[in-house]
């Protein structure tokens, strides 16, 4: 059997994330190849349907990245996302899904290395987790 | 200034006794209309905004069955600015505890609305009811009177058999009965201004509030939580993970209706109605190719799981979801579940006080501080 490969999704915010990790790019940082990056404005502008969406078809992992607190580009996005979280892994909690398989990280565009041993790390631990249950699953 | 005290009831007959007090308040002019729980001669229940004074008497304050969440009307009704009238809206301690959600939402303006709050031993279902009740035109008040029997009893509204919260909250005026004897008494408190306006003019036995009747909410709110308890338990061991999860939702229509008539699901067009979220015939085999078939219709489970995350916080358990499923889905039990944990997180209750603000509305920088952090 072939090894198995993590599908990530990242919805990386546009001001911070995203720039971290065009940093990581730019400055040749090895890491696994295994996040696929959507560009965001906010990490406060990811509803949960997007994740959901993701975990439901099958993903074996979801990555929000956004700016530090206090360092949001609208003020207070981080922190709405952050409530949000707190929302989202109590629901997942409570009906029996895996809330690690769901990440929300800070990391600033100054922050290359952050971002690639991040995405390394990830992709490590939901390796280990082995392939999401909705994969098979077609029936939700 | 707030007024209390105790209203006496004529004739064994508090709906009657209601119907007066009521009826007083549209005759003195103090309120414009008021909406009130009825049982239509067809036998349908419902609500109507009665503006006539002489039409009170046949509407029915004490009625226990539930068709909607009359927050759901209310909202449909208070959501404009409006000038020069003040309506009384007569609603159930879940109901109260919804328009409070809304009013937060900015959904419901409580300007020109007068919060008229009832204890409620329980309701059954509104399908059905005309069964139930018979031609027993006693049974409103054979109900409050008989509340000792709504302790366990299993014809209720799921809802209410596991319901913490038979008395409302938040008002401007409470109509109380339970711990009382509705035959002799009712306890009247107008905790605002407003409230208290309709109290002018009415004879009342001032007091304190009795004693009995927390006592009695208080054996009511543990037997119910222990129910409720138990309920979560089973559904603890049934509905966890993917698999169970998707049985759960496995006959699910995906008609929506639990969406359209939950009172705090407020958004005129649903996200999942939107043109955001139709997919093009070549985005659908795109998907399929995923898993190699999806299941129509799709994203069924997607559906609940985000009204899950958009509502929760707001969610009062009142269980009309459940009632109105043509699929029979026990949506109660999960949704009270859920929402009772997620409230739990920020220390909020929906529907306790107009000052708590919404959990997914507001923030404080020191606070769930390990998020994100890894
Ligand atoms: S989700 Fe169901 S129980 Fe909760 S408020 Fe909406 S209709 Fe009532
Ligand atoms: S009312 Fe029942 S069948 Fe319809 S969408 Fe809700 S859960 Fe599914
Ligand atoms: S702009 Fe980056 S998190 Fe809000």
């Amino acid at each position: 059997m072939a090894e198995f490969e993590p599908r990530i999704v990242g919805f990386l915010c546009n001001w911070c994330t995203y720039a971290g990790a065009d940093l990581a790019g730019t400055s040749r940082m090895q890491y696994p190849p295994n996040m696929r990056p959507i560009r965001v404005m906010c990490s406060g502008s990811v509803d949960s349907v997007y994740i959901l969406r993701a975990l439901l078809e099958g993903a074996d992992g979801v990555f929000i990245g956004g700016c530090h607190p206090g360092d949001c580009h609208y003020v207070s996005g981080n922190y709405k996302a952050r409530r949000r979280m707190v929302a989202f892994k109590s629901i997942l909690r409570s009906v029996g899904l895996d809330q690690d398989r769901v990440w929300l990280r800070w990391i600033s565009a100054a922050e290359g290395r952050k971002f690639a041993d991040t995405v390394t790390e990830m992709t490590r631990a939901i390796a280990d987790k082995g392939p999401s249950e909705f994969r098979e699953l077609w029936e939700v | 200034m707030a007024v209390s005290g105790m209203l006496k009831v004529k004739d064994k007959n508090p709906e009657a006794t209601l119907e007066e007090l009521l009826a007083g308040w549209l005759t003195q002019g103090k309120l414009s209309a008021i909406l009130v729980p009825v049982l239509a001669k067809s036998g349908a229940a419902g609500a109507a905004l009665v503006s006539d004074a002489d039409r009170i008497a046949g509407t029915a304050p004490l009625l226990p069955a539930m068709a909607v969440n009359a927050a759901s009307v209310v909202r449909d009704i208070a959501k404009l600015r409006s000038e020069g009238t003040k309506v009384g809206v007569l609603l159930r301690p879940c109901e109260m505890r919804a328009v409070v959600e809304l009013i937060k939402l900015r959904q419901v303006l409580a300007d020109n609305l007068v919060l008229v709050g009832i204890d409620c031993p329980g309701t059954y279902k509104a399908a059905g009811f005309r069964d139930v009740a018979g031609t027993d035109s006693d049974f409103d008040n054979r109900h409050v009177r008989e509340q000792q029997n709504y302790y366990d009893n299993p014809n209720l509204r799921t809802a209410c058999q596991v319901c913490e919260h038979p008395k409302p909250m938040v008002y401007d005026l409470e109509i109380g009965f339970l711990g009382l004897d509705p035959d002799k008494e009712l306890w009247l408190d107008g905790a605002t201004d407003k409230g208290a306006a309709l109290l002018e003019g009415v004879e009342l036995a001032a007091g304190e509030e009795p004693g009995q009747m927390q006592e009695y909410l208080k054996e009511l709110a543990a037997r119910r939580k222990n129910k409720a308890e138990t309920r979560i338990k089973e559904l603890d061991e049934a509905a966890m993970g993917p698999e169970n999860l998707t049985r759960y939702f496995a006959d699910c229509l995906n008609c929506h209706n639990c969406m359209r008539v939950c009172p705090v699901c407020y958004c005129r067009e649903c996200f999942f109605d939107s043109e955001n979220f139709q997919r093009r015939l070549d985005e659908h085999v795109r998907v399929s190719k995923r898993k190699g078939l999806t299941r129509m219709p799709s994203e069924t489970l997607l559906f609940h799981l985000t009204r899950m995350n958009h509502m929760m916080t707001s969610c009062v358990a009142c269980g009309i979801c459940e009632d109105s499923c043509p699929a029979g889905i026990a949506l109660l039990p999960l949704f009270k579940k859920v929402s009772g944990n997620v409230q739990a997180e920020f220390g909020y209750l929906s529907g306790r006080s107009l000052d708590e603000e919404l959990p997914l509305v507001g923030f404080r920088e020191d606070e769930f501080t390990a998020i994100g952090e890894g």
